[in-house]
């Protein structure tokens, strides 16, 4: 369906008492006595929402890992499983799936008894885009993205994310955040200041 | 001796009052004007620096007037300072001929809130206006840059259209009055007991749009338009050079003139007046004082008018600009010359 | 199916000995020797096919002849597209007579592989800067490029530093341009005519990213005008035959950055449409994908109107924009988890299903917004200023829209009612309602008044998805399952995807103009050459034709209404 469009000119009676003039005008003034809806940021700050796609982090060993598929994973490459440390088994895929697969460095080391740990996982934020797919393809729930995105460093080596850094994300979101419902946003007060002109009623937030 | 020696303190007196309060007032009013704006933005504007951004213009200051003053390579020194001199001068000196209030006594001597009451005030108030062409020109030629000697051109083409717009408005009030001086011109509108605005709203539309075109403020700041020029002629001026451009222009300026439209036009310091019955003063409670304050409280609403058409409308073109100028406006001032010339006999009895 | 069948050729087949016509499910070619191209283009261009969409090379360095060229032509009354192919070793001749936007495009095609255009007025390089050697995008050009340039870093020469080594630092950098070469290639663009050279860019707040352009000034009218374009060149043509093809989604993100939601659904169904799995796709991606993409349809409306009110002088409307934009923002990181760059739609369908709330939120968003815009069009659209600024300025005829391949809201300002979104259908589009908003005269005012009646035309696509959304099960699948994972591996992540033989033209109707993609793929998981068709691009090329004769004043306001975006020009 078209739907033309054109111009519609200003009458003579609307030019002489500058019409166009007070209508606009008069909106200005109305938005002049609203409320303002700046967050006044870094006294107030938003929450972002469970999904957000800030700085990564391996998610810990604590009876929480989605089975069968742990142990799946965890026979096929002999992979000695620590309570309290990373979930990684070392299968690469997430560099696999990498549009920038040299941000990732990581290796395995083999242990006296015969199984496998993962030693070194660098991530050089400096290349990453952000974008996910790591995560999507992690078998085993270990590699996932936090909220963390003030991320300002004085060097180069500050961007690049080790393993001990990795796994006190894991274990502060899993604190944190793990137990949240997966919602638009979870800050209903502090959004209000934005919302609040469209009336915007929210299903309550469900504890879990 | 002795009586020239009071004259002499009085007028010291007066040349530091006006100073202070005009140069103090108006590096608050950016606060004024960054406030109101963010708030028809819907935003806070400045809220860090002291209670709700009280203090901002402090923190300006300081910042402009410790940073570097670069200056382009193949400039004309000179020139370039001397145009910052010509753009500040003129425009405080324009509030040596605003009456600020009715004459009064103190400790015997009688003082007229006025610096100098010659008796032809409006000319000098025009006369300075047109000293401003000179800032602008001499500063976008000293500057080296394209974009400068632009914008400059510009803004000087619109100055010099407005002054003849703005002349032949206030024609109108004089005929009205009968003398130059402003000091007459408000005693005038007392006696008749009558605001010229009522008999005028051409020439007070007229005026208003050339004194937004002489200071340059939206709709008519294209030398300014950020999306083509950068800030215009002063692109090339550092530090509190570049800080006392806009100063001078969008404030001083503004206050001056909407102190003379006052003047003209409403009244300046009689309270609210119903045409041809009298003066109504709901405040009366102030006793002495009053006077002045009317006469603040209108300046600062002319202002405050600035300010909202500043941040509601879009600008014109150059071409545009000078069009309007001698097309549309000339020819009405002349119609409204014509009509007040008719209508004059009633207002003088 | 857009595509045109073979009966249409038939008086063609008669004129041309050589021509072969080769009909294919994704594509029709037309082959012919170099030395009939010309003739056979101009007897297309009688036929009807009169838009200019692309032109381009593609590079195979052991076969000979060496350059398959080919040129996509589109037929508006008849919604027809095809392509023309012809086998070249380094020569081509040229068609700035027939279409202007060939000119640009055979520019582009010079700096990338190095074919030289007989015929072409102008032959300067596109995006590189004059004095460099190489041509990029052939095959024998590695990735990395040639690092034969001495740079080290200011720490080393500075204070004696060995960085060596060190976080991946290498002394030896890409050739990198010196202000010298960027003079050099300035005087090789315009020969001065008028009193001036003004230099708008490239870097300045008024033009939309860094372009930059040549003003010949006389006072203050235009003369002629140029434009540079190549400071955002970030070769991502040459990255996409490098990566598989769900990893190109995150470059198809930083090109059009503004509606990047439209450039990753543009993207992803021109992969869905060359493995033939349209149908897979299920209907709640269908329609999840085409709610965002209409978002942020009018976020990037409200981008352009609130730089544009700015550029022209009301300054207020920027800001109010804006309000309305981070709720939009807001909604968009709700769902996906990121605000500027979102790669959310996959190959297959979406990544993840909606949140709990975000159906009540867009309700929300919707239910005021008109409101909202009515407020905006008192301030401006019966302004007395805002009409003396727009209107008469910038007047685009209906032929010029074909002749220099303009698309999006530009060609539907000038009276041609050219939308992707009816004329080849994807996702959604076919099962949704709306209306497409044409302009009469083709000036500044009209492109004006159509992205403000396209704005609410999205809502009211917004509106429909969401009824449909709601009345899904919560358990309704968001990714496609491969019907036989043997043969057609479809991941969630996109390791693995083979697509097979073949090739495909596909296009979205991005807000900026069409955005479109041609693949090229000789099977593997990664493609063997991407030509990405930018709206922007085309759309700048009638810039130097307004300016002419105008003052400089215009040229923001012309520019604002053409809405170009560096990231999609320069890729």
């Amino acid at each position: 369906m078209i739907k033309k469009v054109f111009e519609k000119p200003l009458s003579w009676l609307e030019r002489i008492l500058f019409i166009d003039f007070i209508k606009g005008l008069s909106v200005t003034i109305r938005h002049a006595f609203s409320k303002t809806i700046t967050t006044h940021y870094p006294y107030e700050k938003l929450t972002p929402p469970k999904r957000f796609r800030g700085f990564f982090g391996h998610k810990v060993v604590d009876g929480r890992e989605p089975q069968p598929a742990f142990e799946e994973w965890v026979e096929r490459f002999k992979i000695e499983v620590e309570p309290g440390k990373s979930r990684c088994v070392v299968c690469l895929l997430c560099k696999r799936a990498c549009p920038v697969p040299q941000l990732f460095e990581i290796e395995g080391e083999k242990l006296p008894n015969g199984r496998r740990r993962v030693s070194v996982f660098n991530m050089n934020m400096l290349l990453c885009t952000f974008c996910g797919f790591c995560v999507d393809a992690c078998p085993v729930d270990c590699l996932f993205q936090s909220d963390i995105h003030e991320t300002a460093s004085y060097s180069r080596k500050d961007s690049v994310l080790t393993l001990e850094v990795l796994e006190r994300i894991g274990r502060d979101w899993q604190r944190r955040r793990e137990k949240e419902p997966d919602r638009i946003w979870i800050d209903d007060a502090q959004r209000m200041r934005l919302w609040y002109e469209n009336d915007l009623k929210l299903p309550e937030v469900k504890k879990q | 001796m002795e009586s020239l020696f009071v004259q002499l303190l009085v007028i010291g007196i007066k040349i530091l009052v006006i100073l202070g309060v005009v140069l103090g007032l108006g590096a608050y009013l950016t606060l004024v004007e960054r406030k109101v704006a963010a708030h028809i933005q819907r935003r806070p504007g400045p809220m860090v620096v002291g209670w709700h951004g009280l203090l901002q213009p402090l923190a300006d200051g300081l910042k402009l007037i410790t940073k570097e003053d670069i200056f382009p390579r193949a400039g004309n020194r000179f020139l370039y300072n001397l145009a910052l001199v010509l753009a500040l001068v003129p425009a405080v000196l324009v509030f040596a001929v605003v009456p600020f209030g009715p004459e009064f006594e103190v400790f015997g001597v009688k003082v007229k809130p006025i610096l100098t009451d010659v008796n032809v005030g409006l000319l000098l108030v025009f006369a300075l206006g047109s000293m401003a062409v000179y800032a602008i020109a001499l500063a976008g030629w000293a500057s080296n840059s394209k974009y400068a000697l632009i914008g400059s051109m510009r803004k000087a083409g619109i100055i010099v259209s407005y002054e003849v717009v703005i002349t032949f408005a206030v024609m109108g009030p004089i005929i009205l009055a009968g003398t130059l001086s402003t000091y007459e011109i408000v005693q005038q509108q007392i006696n008749q007991k009558l605001w010229y605005i009522w008999l005028q709203p051409i020439a007070f539309v007229i005026y208003m749009f050339a004194m937004l075109a002489e200071a340059g403020r939206v709709p008519f700041d294209i030398q300014e338009a950020e999306a083509e020029l950068v800030t215009g002629f002063n692109v090339e001026y550092g530090g509190i050079k570049f800080g006392l451009f806009p100063l001078v222009e969008w404030y001083v300026e503004v206050l001056s003139l909407s102190a003379i439209a006052v003047v003209l036009f409403l009244g300046g310091w009689s309270p609210i007046n119903i045409p041809f019955l009298g003066f109504v003063d709901p405040l009366f409670f102030l006793g002495p004082l009053s006077p002045f304050v009317w006469f603040v409280l209108k300046v600062a609403l002319l202002f405050l008018f600035v300010l909202w058409l500043h941040w509601t409308l879009p600008r014109y073109r150059i071409d545009q600009i000078t069009e309007t100028a001698w097309k549309v406006m000339l020819p009405l001032t002349f119609v409204n010359l014509v009509l007040t010339a008719v209508l004059a006999p009633i207002v003088w009895r | 199916m857009p595509w045109a069948k073979e009966e249409d050729f038939l008086e063609l087949k008669k004129k041309f000995k050589d021509l072969q016509i080769e009909v294919k499910p994704t594509i029709t070619n037309l082959h012919i020797p170099k030395h009939e191209l010309i003739e056979l283009l101009k007897e297309l261009k009688q036929m009807g096919y009169k838009l200019f969409i692309d032109h381009s090379v593609v590079d195979f360095p052991e076969r000979s002849p060496r350059f398959q060229a080919f040129y996509i032509l589109y037929n508006v009354d008849e919604r027809k597209r095809v392509v023309v192919k012809t086998w070249t070793d380094g020569t081509l001749p040229s068609i700035e007579k027939l279409w202007f936007a060939g000119k640009w495009a055979e520019r582009e095609c010079y700096d990338m592989f190095g074919i030289q255009y007989e015929g072409h007025e102008n032959l300067v390089r596109a995006f590189m800067w004059e004095t460099y050697q190489y041509h990029p995008l052939r095959k024998d050009f590695p990735l990395e490029g040639y690092a034969n340039e001495y740079l080290p870093s200011l720490n080393e020469v500075l204070w004696g530093d060995n960085l060596q080594g060190l976080m991946n630092y290498d002394r030896m950098h890409t050739p990198v341009p010196t202000l010298e070469d960027l003079e050099i290639t300035e005087k090789r663009r315009l020969k001065k005519k008028a009193q001036l050279v003004l230099n708008w860019g490239p870097l300045h707040p008024g033009t939309h990213g860094t372009m930059w352009f040549l003003f010949d000034l006389e006072g203050e009218r235009v003369v002629q005008c140029d434009v540079i374009l190549g400071q955002l060149h970030r070769g991502v043509e040459k990255l996409a035959e490098n990566e598989m093809y769900n990893q190109f989604l995150v470059y198809t993100d930083r090109m059009d950055y503004i509606s990047a939601l439209c450039s990753n659904q543009a993207w992803v169904v021109a992969v869905e449409r060359l493995l033939g799995i349209e149908d897979l796709v299920p209907e709640k991606a269908k329609y999840i994908r085409t709610m965002m993409s209409e978002l942020q349809r009018i976020n990037s409306h409200l981008l352009w109107l609130g730089t544009y009110a700015l550029d022209i002088g009301a300054l207020t409307i920027f800001l109010y924009a804006f309000k309305e934009r981070e709720k939009l923002m807001d909604i968009i990181e709700g769902i996906t988890g990121a605000r500027l760059t979102i790669s959310y739609p996959r190959v297959g369908g979406v990544r993840m299903d909606l949140p709990e709330g975000a159906l009540e939120v867009i309700k929300a968003f919707v239910r005021r917004f008109p409101r909202e815009l009515k407020d905006w069009e008192t301030i401006l659209s019966r302004n007395r200023i805002w009409l003396r600024r727009n209107v008469g300025v910038g007047i685009i005829q209906k032929e010029d829209v074909y002749f220099y391949g303009l698309t999006g809201a530009v060609a539907r300002g000038s009276g041609v009612p050219y939308d992707i979104r009816k004329f080849e259908p994807y996702d959604a589009y076919p099962w949704v309602e709306f209306d497409v908003p044409v302009g009469e005269n083709g000036d500044v005012y009209d492109r004006y008044l159509v992205r403000l009646e396209e704005m609410r035309q999205s809502l009211r696509i917004v509106e429909q998805c969401v009824s449909k959304l709601e009345k899904m099960p919560k358990s309704a699948p968001f990714f496609a399952e491969s019907p036989d994972p043997k043969k057609l591996k479809l991941p969630l992540d996109g390791i693995g995807l083979k697509v097979p033989e073949g090739e495909i033209y596909s296009s979205g109707e991005n807000p900026r103009g069409e955005l479109g993609f041609y693949i090229y793929s000789t099977g593997g998981v990664k493609p063997y050459r991407v030509k990405i068709r930018p709206g922007s691009m085309y759309n700048l090329c009638i810039y130097p034709k307004l300016m002419k004769d105008r003052v400089i004043a215009d040229a923001v306001a012309v520019l604002a209404s053409l809405d170009p975006v560096v990231g999609e020009i320069d890729r």
